[in-house]
């Protein structure tokens, strides 16, 4: 299980990440002007650093894909083009999409972008660059970084290592790894001097992953339907045949004429 | 011309603008044609098309558990135009989701790649499986007609009739399954929808709610053929199901608000936030008043109040539709979503059609059981009385004929109409478009809203135009404002090049340099080695471009510079009332005050427009 450990202190914000982002993903060098995109992300850019200002002192944050553990728009994409992979990083196979944006709506980090601009498009994300971290490599991102302010390795191992700095330094960093917990926890890690929450929709996203919401009334589909079919078909078979006795004490005449209305 | 004329006329219209601007959609993509973003992924098209659309066709299967579950053979004479509505509105929400759907030729891959934890999936399914039932539901109508008595069409046609009611039992749990996922699909995102809204019971509540919806649709839609076929009433059968809705629909006002008050939110509604004053009007209007007016025997008796009811109902459960999937939606600050013109003629076309069938059907099949309307059908002569002209007095044929003319002249009419309105960019794409430049053809100075902030100021057009063309030469200087346009690209704002609110600001381009330049590796040929980089140790751009400032007498390098914003906005206005107040006519002309009239709270909302165009006398 890999992941990536940006240290938010560490980042000076020379932006050679994104650069070496958009190289190696074959995305253009200028993204077109496109006002709409507020956090540097769109279908041009799977990566940007974020300038966050407070208290006259400047952070870059870079902003990303987490590469969720259980991740939301997986779950929710109808044809499975964005799946899970053994090495944690989350990809998108686009022969398989049709286009109808629900892992937009379900990203809690309002990650996956639309190529909005093309008849035929697609949706772009970072994929932890997956075709070379499977053979060993490492992103382009993280191998660019001459800060080592963002590393890529084994997750478990960068819990480590961020848990060590915090504890070396606990009042150069606010005490929480974020992205350790989140959702069920995401690849993509952060330690921070600076509250990280404007990353996702919501200040306080939780730590329940978000598949389990959706599953916890998709798993009630075949119930909830053989219940249905059962208890119709049951109402039927009974009122049916109270209509029957009722109408059989009377005359077998009305019960022929009955049974020509029903064929009509 | 008469109502069923007039209709058919206004629906062909709608349809023929839809043609068009269905083309424009797949040659140009869909940022062109919709106001979606990154931001605001889902629009119009999900909320009203999809989710309104299968919750609009609700009626269908609750009309159909109606009659044949429950045996309530006195509905028996709505079940075919229920049943009917429900198809033509999935069929809806089919095509409607060609429009949506990027990629929409790749529909079928729902079918092959199986994906069972998605909750689009089930409804993908349910909604295929039971257009399907809805189809052989609505057969057996179809094979009434004289022309379909072929004795292969009748077998099959006795046989739907005998599977009937396992067809209504697969459409009924079809409908529970599928009506309660499109609440399930906003499960997954706590983060976005509004708490008040937000809820684990959003499948069961989208479910009870498709059922009061139905039962109001098929209220509406009888109400609207009774007006277009002059038909009679069935006023006794409509207070029936209006009976049944206002019971569903106390159920499920109850539902919310227990629902609110079990998840701690009940507090919500008390806050002063245009989310609660939403909440408060879709419960208001979608359930509780025509809950309660619906409740009083002597009420739903009358049509009038039925008709209001049903109205309300079905605007507000579509309303709930577009709470939740688009509206209570949170996106990020200052992002606004409003649909196009061509999505809501796209919506509104996809109507039209669906009308326009069922309108067919009314007249070519027995849609309508009534016996009054069925003796009716029987006397109707099979003759159709030559049509002249009203004016040339020319023969048009028969009334079949003139019709075929008159909806196909309205067609063509519409048609090349919308081609004219059409945006230059609707064929084009989001391709640059390469215009040649022109002489500026305005006005020297404009009145514009430079930064789309509804803060107007006089702009020196000319002035602007002068300054950049002698500094970049012609064609860039006007493209430093009016760029190769993007669509919704417009001009650049002011503020892109005035950006610093007090102090002069530069507006040489570092980002393009550094790519034209290929990079790090020429950072020297600007910033010598030796020194740290800066503004002050940079090269003179004279350096490499001796021509730009040939066209300056007086060769300023600060022509790189743009005025600060704020005597940017003021340059054309301060001046003028500074020597008129110094002439004493006016004591306060050069205050803050004068133009801007807002409360001292908000000094900086908008100047009042009427003010500046006055200046301009």
């Amino acid at each position: 299980m890999k992941g990536i450990l940006t240290d938010v202190t560490k980042c000076i914000g020379c932006g050679d990440c994104v650069k070496a982002c958009s190289k190696r993903n074959g995305l253009p060098a200028i993204p077109q002007k496109d006002y709409r995109s507020r956090d540097g992300l769109s279908g041009e850019r799977y990566t940007s650093v974020l300038h966050i200002k407070k208290d006259d002192q400047t952070s870059f944050v870079r902003k990303q894909c987490r590469h969720c553990l259980k991740p939301a728009c997986a779950s929710a994409c109808i044809v499975g083009a964005l799946q899970t992979t053994p090495e944690g990083a989350v990809i998108y196979d686009k022969k398989k999409c049709i286009g109808c944006r629900y892992c937009m709506m379900a990203c809690p980090f309002g990650i996956p972008r639309y190529e909005w601009k093309s008849p035929v498009p697609y949706i772009q994300k970072c994929t932890l660059c997956y075709e070379q971290i499977k053979d060993d490599g490492s992103p382009a991102c993280t191998s660019e970084c001459r800060q080592q302010a963002t590393i890529f390795g084994d997750r478990d191992e960068l819990l480590k290592i961020a848990k060590q700095r915090i504890a070396d330094n606990p009042d150069g960093y606010i005490n929480k790894v974020f992205g350790e917990k989140e959702v069920g926890g995401t690849s993509v890690l952060y330690i921070s001097n600076v509250p990280l929450e404007f990353l996702a929709w919501k200040p306080d996203i939780g730590d329940k992953p978000l598949p389990d919401l959706t599953w916890a009334a998709l798993s009630k589909v075949p119930p909830v339907a053989l219940g249905m079919a059962g208890v119709m078909a049951g109402t039927y078979w009974i009122i049916e045949r109270r209509m029957k006795l009722a109408n059989g004490e009377e005359s077998e005449l009305k019960e022929t004429e009955l049974k020509e209305t029903d064929n009509e | 011309m008469n109502r069923l004329n007039t209709v058919k006329s206004i629906l062909w219209a709608l349809v023929s603008v839809g043609i068009v601007l269905a083309i424009t959609r797949f040659i140009s993509g869909l940022g062109v044609v919709t106001d979606l973003s990154d931001d605001v992924p889902w629009g119009l098209w999900i909320v009203f098309d999809v989710m309104g659309g299968v919750a609009l066709a609700a009626g269908g299967f609750v009309i159909a558990a109606t009659v044949y579950i429950f045996h309530l053979d006195k509905y028996k004479p709505i079940v075919r135009p229920a049943v009917l509505t429900a198809f033509l509105g999935y069929n809806a929400v089919g095509i409607g989701l060609m429009f949506d759907l990027g990629i929409p030729w790749r529909i079928w891959h729902a079918m092959i790649y199986w994906q069972h934890h998605s909750v689009l999936f089930e409804v993908a399914w349910c909604v295929m499986l039971y257009l399907t039932v809805l189809a052989l539901e609505f057969a057996p109508v179809v094979f009434e007609h004289k022309w379909l008595q072929h004795p292969l069409l009748q077998t099959i046609h006795r046989m739907l009739k005998w599977a009937t009611i396992p067809l209504v039992i697969a459409g009924i749990v079809l409908s529970t399954l599928h009506q309660s996922s499109l609440g399930s699909l906003f499960l997954i995102m706590p983060h976005r929808l509004h708490a008040l809204w937000y809820s684990p019971l959003l499948p069961l509540l989208f479910f009870v709610t498709a059922i009061g919806l139905g039962l109001m649709m098929v209220t509406l839609e009888s109400f609207f053929s009774t007006w277009l076929f002059n038909h009679k009433p069935k006023q006794h059968l409509l207070a029936g199901l209006g009976k049944a809705a206002s019971i569903v629909l106390f159920l499920y006002v109850a539902l919310r608000l227990i629902d609110l008050t079990v998840r701690g939110q009940i507090g919500l509604l008390f806050d002063p936030s245009w989310q609660s004053m939403l909440f408060t009007f879709e419960i208001m209007v979608s359930a509780l008043i025509p809950a309660i007016l619906l409740s009083f025997a002597s009420l739903r008796a009358r049509s009038d109040v039925l008709l209001a009811c049903s109205i309300m109902v079905v605007f507000g459960m579509v309303l709930y539709r577009f709470d939740v999937g688009l509206i209570a939606i949170q996106k990020l600050p200052g992002s606004v979503y409003f649909p196009t013109w061509i999505e809501i003629m796209i919506s509104a076309s996809l109507v039209s059609g669906a009308a326009l069938v069922y309108i067919f059907c009314a007249e070519n099949f027995k849609l309508f059981i009534d016996e009054d309307h069925a003796e009716a059908a029987q006397d109707k002569i099979k003759y159709s009385a030559p049509v002249f002209d009203a004016v040339s007095n020319v023969y048009l044929g028969d009334s079949f004929r003139k019709n075929v003319l008159v909806f196909s002249t309205i067609s063509i009419l519409v048609v090349g109409i919308t081609a004219a309105l059409l945006p230059g960019t609707a064929f084009s794409g989001y391709r640059a478009l390469d215009a040649p430049v022109q002489e500026a053809r305005g006005l020297d100075i404009l009145t514009i809203d430079g930064n789309r902030s509804n803060e107007f100021v006089r702009f020196d057009h000319k002035d602007h135009a002068k300054r950049l063309s002698d500094m970049l030469g012609a064609k860039e200087g006007c493209i430093k404002c009016h760029h190769a346009n993007l669509p919704k690209d417009g001009v650049s704002s002011c503020s892109s090049c005035h950006s610093d609110m007090y102090n002069t600001t530069s507006i040489f381009n570092h980002e393009s340099h550094v790519e034209k330049m290929k990079g790090n590796k020429s950072c020297v040929q600007c910033h010598p080695a030796d020194q740290s980089k800066s503004k002050v140790t940079v090269k003179r751009c004279t350096t490499c471009h001796q021509e730009l400032f040939k066209n300056i007498e007086n060769s300023k390098e600060n022509n790189y510079a743009a005025r600060s914003y704020f005597e940017a906005m003021h340059a054309l206005c301060i001046p003028c009332h500074t020597e008129h107040k110094t002439n004493g006519h006016h004591a306060d002309l050069d205050q803050c005050k004068t133009c801007h009239t807002n409360p001292p709270s908000d000094p900086m909302a908008p100047i009042n427009i009427l003010l500046i165009d006055k200046t301009q006398e």
